[in-house]
């Protein structure tokens, strides 16, 4: 199933805004679930589902020893989705580049034409 | 040679990219629906492209093969979903070689006349297969982009951090 490959799961875990803002958060530092919940108007069930997804996804690691067991961001999988978006890009930028030119071409070619 | 650059962001996964070409808009829409323009410039520098076939309207499937200077081919395929002559194109993006095949990119690609120049912006939202046919369900329905999103900022983070 394509669901399982890291880098599916790692882009249906970002597509949700509340996980995005928790990543935001926890880019910042250390928080508990409870700090987690703070900014959101949900409940608190409602903050551990999404982190389940985010930790499914390896997005994010829990703490075993504290009571109150801090999050922490794991960056390795957004690497990966920086990377493939890196290498689109790459080949998008680079196809643009050429029909720059491509076009500055065709267009003496029809002024040329029109000339005659 | 054209002087302008290509100007990218990120909102959220989707990637946005514009580029002003000096060069009228219907030329442009052009070099991007008929067959006999894409081949002379897709691809990344030093590659030649093969059109296999595209059949620009909504439905119609597009697929070329792109031959690197070491004699590698690398097909790429997608489907038009919307098609708006001299205005809009939007497409699927997949690169067709396993396991980079479960994975598509939508493509939304507008054309704004800017009297005798065009700028071409690209938004591409990645997607799984799971999360396209989704989006193809709902219709296509990209919705705002959300404005509470900070995941560029992280993406550049951690890149740069970590580098």
């Amino acid at each position: 199933m394509a669901q399982d490959d890291p880098l599916s799961v790692t882009f249906a875990a970002l597509a949700d805004p509340t996980r995005r803002a928790i990543l935001a958060r926890l880019a910042e530092g250390e928080a508990t679930v409870g700090e987690l919940a703070e900014p959101f108007d949900v409940s608190l069930p409602a903050i551990s589902k999404h982190l389940k997804v985010l930790q499914r996804a390896g997005l994010v690691e829990q703490g075993r020893q504290a009571q109150w067991r801090p999050c922490r961001l794991r960056p390795q999988p957004l690497q990966e989705v920086a990377a493939w978006m890196a290498q689109y890009r790459e080949f998008i930028g680079q196809s643009y580049d050429r029909l720059d030119d491509y076009l500055q071409e065709l267009q003496q070619d029809r002024e040329k034409e029109e000339g005659k | 040679m054209g002087s302008e650059t290509t100007t990218v962001t990120t909102e959220g996964t989707e990637l946005v990219m514009e580029r002003v070409f000096n060069a009228p808009r219907e030329l442009v829409w052009a070099a991007f629906t008929e067959a006999e323009h894409v081949r002379r410039w897709w691809g990344p520098k030093g590659t030649t492209v093969t059109v296999v076939e595209m059949d620009v309207r909504p439905g119609g499937t597009w697929r070329y093969v792109t031959h690197g200077p070491d004699g590698q081919d690398a097909p790429f395929k997608g489907e038009y979903l919307e098609v708006v002559p001299n205005e809009r194109i939007v497409r699927t993006f997949v690169f067709d070689v396993e396991p980079f095949n479960d994975h598509s990119a939508v493509e939304t690609l507008t054309f704004e006349d800017l009297g005798g120049r065009t700028k071409v912006s690209t938004r591409s939202r990645y997607s799984s297969r799971e999360a396209l046919d989704g989006a193809l369900a709902a219709g296509m329905e990209q919705g705002a982009t959300e404005t509470y999103d900070r995941l560029a900022d992280i993406l550049t983070e951690l890149t740069t951090g970590l580098n």
